[in-house]
């Protein structure tokens, strides 16, 4: 491969690997975003976030403490998840998110729609308004 | 792709980068680009501005102005240097007119999943202009000392 040639993945060396890992509860699903969220993965975010939500899923919770990088489909991706689960009179949380993706989502003002908690244990045990 | 030193509009030495439109082949120019810019002394903090502005110019590319058609391309040229970075994203389609892109931020748009790529540009850039035509933008970031 030479220095023009696309990865197979496209990821670039400021890119770290982007993975989604779900834990599913009785009630709640917890989605663990890890890595960089680029453009040509950005598109999961929301496909694996709605695939979470059952009629009886009122909590979904986005534990982003290892996503250092998220762009706007990514962003899009939770605001799809979070209109999904008000259906259920449910509720999006997203649990320490780091300072970068912070500020995206305070400029968006995302923050008006996502609660954002310290820990998965609190983002599952405040209630639901 | 191709790649090769072009002359536009009076900026010498702008590189121009052609991929395929697929956001996976759109990499190779971001990859480039980032690496000239940390190589130039650019903060960590400009590299994130960088990296966000272009994924969110190049998926609108892919996505709005090629239609997400494979037989279309996008045409990255840019300009690295201590001073400034200049980069200019050109696809093949019709264009628009960016002033129709509601505000994301208002309460009534708040809860769109789509439409905040242009106001991330914005905010994270020195300048975002586009094209008459509306199908290229040019990105500008000012190197700031510390």
């Amino acid at each position: 491969m030479n220095a023009q040639t696309p990865s197979r993945t496209g990821r670039g060396p400021h890119d770290a690997p982007f993975s989604i890992s779900v834990e599913r509860l009785p009630d709640a699903a917890v989605v663990r975003l890890c890595g960089s969220c680029t453009m040509e993965v950005a598109s999961a975010v929301g496909e694996r976030l709605v695939a979470q939500i059952t009629p009886t899923t009122r909590l979904l919770v986005v534990e982003a403490s290892k996503l250092d990088f998220l762009e706007s489909t990514g962003l899009g991706g939770m605001v799809a998840g979070y209109l999904r689960i008000r259906r259920n009179r449910g509720d999006l949380r997203l649990v320490k998110p780091q300072p970068a993706i912070m500020a995206l989502l305070e400029m968006t003002r995302l923050t008006q729609l996502f609660r954002v908690c310290d820990s998965v244990e609190e983002a599952l045990r405040l209630p639901i308004l | 792709m191709t790649d090769r030193p072009v002359r536009n509009g009076g900026l010498p030495d702008l590189k121009e980068i052609i991929v395929p439109n697929d956001l996976a082949a759109a990499k190779t120019p971001e990859r480039l680009i980032l690496e000239e810019a940390e190589a130039s002394g650019y903060s960590e903090n400009a590299v994130f501005a960088v990296k966000l502005a272009l994924e969110e110019a190049m998926t609108n590319a892919f996505r709005h102005g090629n239609q997400r058609d494979p037989a279309k391309h996008i045409t990255i040229r840019y300009r690295v240097n201590r001073e400034r970075i200049e980069i200019e994203v050109i696809d093949e389609g019709p264009g628009f007119e960016p002033d129709s892109v509601p505000d994301p931020t208002k309460p009534e748009y708040i809860d769109r999943p789509h439409g905040r790529g242009i106001m991330l540009m914005r905010a994270y850039l020195d300048s975002v202009e586009y094209s008459k035509q509306g199908n290229a933008v040019r990105l500008v970031i000012i190197n700031k000392p510390p």
